[in-house]
């Protein structure tokens, strides 16, 4: 640390050595208890103290109030909104699980006759009475 | 990356967790109000610009994951966002509709001095002041701070220099400074 480097530390950061990069604390620690140090750290110390006076008010209950108010409007809107998702997520299960247990019963049941069952011009109670039929019973 | 002290509790206030919530507030309200302060010059605009970061908090608190920045980092840089669109608006409105004098009055509770100090921080640049701020009020270590600035260090270092000059400069011309 020379005296370029802590008087560019003490224009930026101030006198206050808390204030100055942690890496570079020590060295200029040790370099503030020189003469040259202390001039420089003095000059930066002025305006430190003219800055500590500024200071700004506190919060008022009122505001702190009106923050926490809104919090739990916010939070009552939320736990709304995970309970709307929630029954819409319930919902949709329902859904899926019906269009997926239509979908089994379609491949699973055997197709079902047609009740207009159209009769062969052939066939009879009982059997076929083409001529091949006649046929085969000739052969007997 | 160190821990973040503000992590399980943004998870708390997260999850509605309502002592979480008023621990938040007592932690943080200070600081971003003082932010707000310091960077307008103005405590009506500052309780404004708090209350306004709080709706970010609670509408991001559920889905805030640690990125980069720490949280406090993260509200610093809400709150600084917010700052600046009321300092563009005003001086949107000052080109626009008023007088080129500033308003004299002195402000309630304050000391002639600390006025002066407050005046002169809003008389320099910006960016300035929000360096500034971040380093000796907020308290931020110079990472931290160019973090919430979204510079690199040395540039936050240069910014630090100009403003404490101009800020001379300026409390010796009134004055104050010798």
């Amino acid at each position: 640390m020379d005296a370029k480097r802590f008087a560019a530390l003490a224009q930026a950061y101030g006198g206050d050595p808390r204030r100055w990069p942690e890496d570079e604390r020590a060295a200029a620690e040790a370099f503030a208890s020189s003469e040259a140090g202390q001039a420089i750290s003095q000059h930066a110390g002025k305006l430190d103290t003219l800055l500590d006076g500024y200071r700004v008010r506190h919060p008022s209950k009122a505001l702190s109030g009106s923050i926490l108010r809104a919090a739990d409007r916010h939070l009552v809107q939320r736990r709304r909104q995970r309970v709307w998702w929630f029954g819409l997520g319930l919902a949709g299960i329902g859904l899926a699980g019906a269009i997926a247990g239509l979908a089994l019963v379609t491949v699973v049941t055997p197709e079902a006759q047609s009740e207009h069952y159209v009769l062969d011009a052939n066939a009879t109670a009982f059997g076929d009475v083409g001529p091949e039929a006649e046929n085969g019973e000739e052969s007997l | 990356m160190s821990a973040d002290p503000d992590e399980e509790l943004v998870r708390r206030v997260g999850a509605g967790d309502p002592a979480a919530v008023q621990t938040l507030v007592a932690r943080k309200l200070p600081r971003i109000l003082s932010l707000a302060a310091r960077m307008l010059g103005d405590a009506a605009e500052a309780e404004d610009v708090a209350q306004e970061t709080f709706v970010r908090i609670w509408r991001h608190a559920s889905s805030w994951r640690r990125g980069n920045a720490r949280f406090d980092t993260w509200i610093h840089r809400v709150t600084l966002n917010l700052c600046y669109d009321r300092l563009r608006r005003r001086r949107e409105w000052v080109t626009d509709d008023l007088p080129d004098v500033a308003d004299p009055s002195p402000l309630p509770d304050a000391g002639e001095e600390t006025q002066r100090i407050e005046q002169a921080l809003q008389g320099i640049a910006p960016r300035q002041r929000e360096a500034i701020v971040l380093v000796y009020y907020q308290e931020m270590s110079n990472i931290e701070a160019a973090a919430a600035m979204e510079i690199s260090v040395d540039a936050l270092e240069s910014l630090l220099s100009r403003g404490r000059r101009a800020l001379q400069m300026i409390l010796a011309r009134d004055g104050v400074h010798d």
